[in-house]
């Protein structure tokens, strides 16, 4: 097992590009191979030592049995993660755009919150993420339909705009709030919310599974109610509780499903006849 | 409004001019020229008559470069365009913004110096249409040239747009007014359409206004999809609007022989960006299994479609292209000028004929003001205050000939009419001469940023 120390020097305001140190490419490499990297910032490459003093520790054969470690605010380094297939990468601190996207294996945890883009087009893996996210977590990339594929991320905090945008695998768990079109386009996999959404989750939604333990804000009109249903058993986990089942987006003759939790969202049941619709206002769960 | 006498005083008349305000670029304007000044112009509107009949007070006549005591002072064109070309050679993060308010032939230039130099290189796309571009690279590019809207249009829907504010001949040549081949009443033959919260200009001229709330596009769009594929609407108020109107505008837009949408920063611009025109164009084409439609943006400026084709074309990507590690990347939220801006990244900001002091928000510019900014334009303005280098350049389609490219991207010459001031030069030219300069001066060693050579890599 191999554990490489980053620690930050100092946070360089024109962001850090670590797409090269990942475990897949640098598990053999010893501290003098670090002394002579040069890391992208810009245009321009700069020694990698300028930005982290690097410690390495024991031995690796495979990029599996490699750890990085980054102490300190990452806060302007990007594309941690970026492309691993396995090994581990703990940050304590803040990370930012594109952490662990495209992965296809291994763990990366986050003590601290992301930038955007956390995860996208992930196909295997889990990302835990203790603070909050910005928009297209696990999304897909402009002018690709294909968005996270397998793996698993968690989030702790507030995932911010489209979320899971273009699902098409994997499961996604946000412990906070979301904000608007979470899992737009999706048309496999799971997405989890505990906190309130603000609107429109599940736009043009082909398939797939949101579930909705908080409130939501509002719901598109591709969305016809189909029961009521107690503890849901969905891709294999039970979900505890009372939720609304709809079916959608009609709009795209999609056979999705979209479960919200039935006591806080009561005004959303067709039964319901309380016309004073108050919905969640963007600036109650703006982000950050 | 008062009353203006006809202009009789001029020399010449210069016929067939190209309009170098917004996107319609009307190429029917006749510039009436006396002393070498336009004094007049014919057929445009207001809007583009009074960018054409410069203000010369405003104009910037010579090259300048701030001093110590922070003044900007006059220098010849030598000792600016070193200055400048210093700036960039040195920089790490550089970002050339702007581009379209020049000529296509000027963004040839720019692209090889932001290449070689590995800029940025943005436009206003990146506060305006920049998420219908992002919307057509998903979702495709359902577009009609303005001359068929002209002649064949039986339906037209601005949403988001107030057309008569902000392109005030768009109605009266291309889209409700004119009488096209298939269409020989003119406004009689058309049905128009507002969608916009605002009770606009536009909405006054139209025959239905679809007063949606804020915000409410996304689901009304929705909904209107919901309606085309045959399902019965559940809420009775969909944003705003009784579900019987939307049931109304949908069978009226199914039974259009030819129907155009327009869209404007109204639809780009609110809560779901991009998702808004993806949801417009997949509307797009479920109408196109009863009629046919099309939608066509409604570009601001005479030249930003044209940066966006001619990126989109040499790098493909329509804006925001990091050039940074080689190769062309784009990503939002990254490479966006703005963004950029706020993450206090650039270390020097070339702008070519456009304006952030004026545009930007206030984090961007606060960021302007620390690092060194090199304006290429001819009028002074808020950038002007923020710049460390202006280079005044010359009025494309007046001063000199350019190509541009109208908002549904038909290519158009813009010819020359007058003289440029003496000491002004044209864009491309200044944009050459830093190109060659910076060559030069990279090629020198201690002036760029140090390269390490890259283990990983080899």
């Amino acid at each position: 097992m191999k554990t490489i120390t980053f620690d930050v020097k100092k946070r360089n305001q024109i962001a850090l590009e670590m797409d090269e140190v990942i475990p897949d490419k640098i598990y053999s490499w010893e501290a003098e191979d670090f002394d002579k990297y040069a890391v992208p910032v810009g245009n321009s490459r700069f020694p990698i030592t300028d930005f982290f003093d690097i410690t390495v520790e024991g031995t690796a054969d495979s990029p599996a049995e490699v750890k990085m470690i980054f102490n300190g605010d990452c806060g302007r380094v990007k594309y941690i993660g970026n492309k691993m297939s396995a090994g581990e990468i703990i940050v304590n601190g803040d990370a930012d755009l594109h952490v662990g996207a495209e992965m296809s294996g291994g763990a990366i945890t986050v003590h601290g919150n992301c930038e955007a883009h956390a995860g996208r087009e992930m196909t295997g893996g889990t990302l835990e993420i203790f603070g909050n996210t910005k928009e297209f977590t696990g999304a897909s990339y402009i002018g690709e339909w294909r968005g996270m594929r397998g793996g698993k991320i968690t989030v702790h905090g507030n995932a911010g705009k489209q979320c899971g945008e273009c699902l098409v695998g994997g499961h996604i768990h946000v412990k906070g709030d979301c904000d608007i079109l979470a899992g737009i386009h999706m048309r496999k996999g799971l997405i989890e919310i505990d906190g309130n959404v603000n609107r429109w989750p599940g736009g043009q939604m082909k398939n797939g599974n949101i579930i909705i333990r908080g409130r939501l804000g509002r719901l598109l009109e591709g969305f016809v109610e189909e029961e009521i249903v107690t503890n849901p058993v969905i891709n294999g986990i039970e979900f505890d509780g009372t939720f609304i089942k709809y079916k959608g987006d009609i709009a795209l003759k999609g056979k999705g499903h979209l479960y919200i939790d039935a006591e806080k969202n009561r005004d959303k049941l067709s039964a319901w006849e309380d016309e004073d619709d108050e919905y969640i206002s963007l600036g109650d769960n703006r982000l950050r | 409004m008062s009353y203006e006498p006809p202009i009789t005083d001029y020399d010449e008349i210069v016929e067939n001019c190209t309009c170098a305000f917004c996107g319609c670029n009307c190429d029917d304007l006749d510039y009436l020229v006396k002393d070498g000044h336009v004094v007049a112009v014919r057929h445009a509107c207001r809007l583009g008559a009074s960018k054409i009949m410069e203000d010369m007070d405003q104009r910037l006549i010579v090259p300048m470069v701030r001093g110590a005591n922070g003044e900007l002072e006059e220098v010849d064109w030598d000792t600016a365009l070193d200055t400048a070309a210093e700036y960039i050679a040195k920089s790490v993060r550089p970002v050339f913004y702007g581009w379209s308010e020049t000529s296509t032939e000027c963004m040839k230039e720019g692209i090889e110096l932001g290449e070689y130099i590995g800029a940025v290189l943005d436009n206003q796309a990146t506060i305006c249409h920049g998420p219908s571009l992002q919307a057509v690279q998903n979702a495709g590019y359902p577009i009609q040239t303005l001359g068929e809207v002209k002649n064949r249009a039986d339906m037209i829907v601005y949403s988001g747009s107030n057309a008569m504010n902000s392109h005030p001949r768009h109605m009266g040549r291309y889209s409700v007014f004119p009488r096209g081949y298939f269409r020989q009443r003119g406004r009689f033959d058309r049905t128009v359409v507002t969608m916009d919260p605002k009770f606009s200009d536009t909405a006054k001229m139209s025959d239905k206004w679809i007063g949606f709330e804020q915000n409410g596009d996304y689901g009304f769009y929705n909904a209107i999809r919901a309606v085309l594929k045959g399902k019965k609407l559940t809420q009775n108020v969909v944003s705003g609007i009784p579900a019987e109107d939307i049931y109304e505008l949908v069978e009226e837009m199914k039974n259009a022989e030819f129907g155009v949408l327009f869209f404007g920063l109204g639809l780009t611009h609110t809560l779901s960006k991009q998702r808004n025109i993806d949801i417009a164009i997949k509307m797009v084409m479920d109408l196109n299994r009863f009629s046919k439609w099309g939608l066509t943006p409604m570009r601001g400026h005479f030249n930003v479609n044209g940066f966006n084709i001619f990126m989109a074309y040499e790098t493909g990507f329509a804006f925001g292209v990091d050039f940074s590690r080689g190769y062309t990347r784009y990503m939002l939220g990254e490479t966006n000028t703005i963004d950029l801006l706020v993450r206090k990244e650039p270390d020097c900001f070339l702008v070519i004929a456009a304006d952030p002091g004026a545009h930007f928000p206030n984090g961007a510019n606060q960021h302007l003001a620390d690092i060194p900014v090199i304006q290429i334009d001819i009028h002074w303005g808020p950038s002007t205050e923020l710049a460390d280098v202006v280079l005044p350049g010359s009025f494309i389609g007046v001063e000199c000939a350019g190509t541009s490219y109208r908002m549904d991207g038909v290519p158009i010459y813009m010819k020359k009419a007058i003289d440029k001031p003496e000491t002004c030069r044209d864009d491309e030219w200044i944009v050459r001469e830093l190109k060659e300069r910076v060559m030069k001066l990279r090629e020198e060693p201690n002036v760029a940023p140090k390269y390490v050579p890259n283990p990983a890599a080899e």
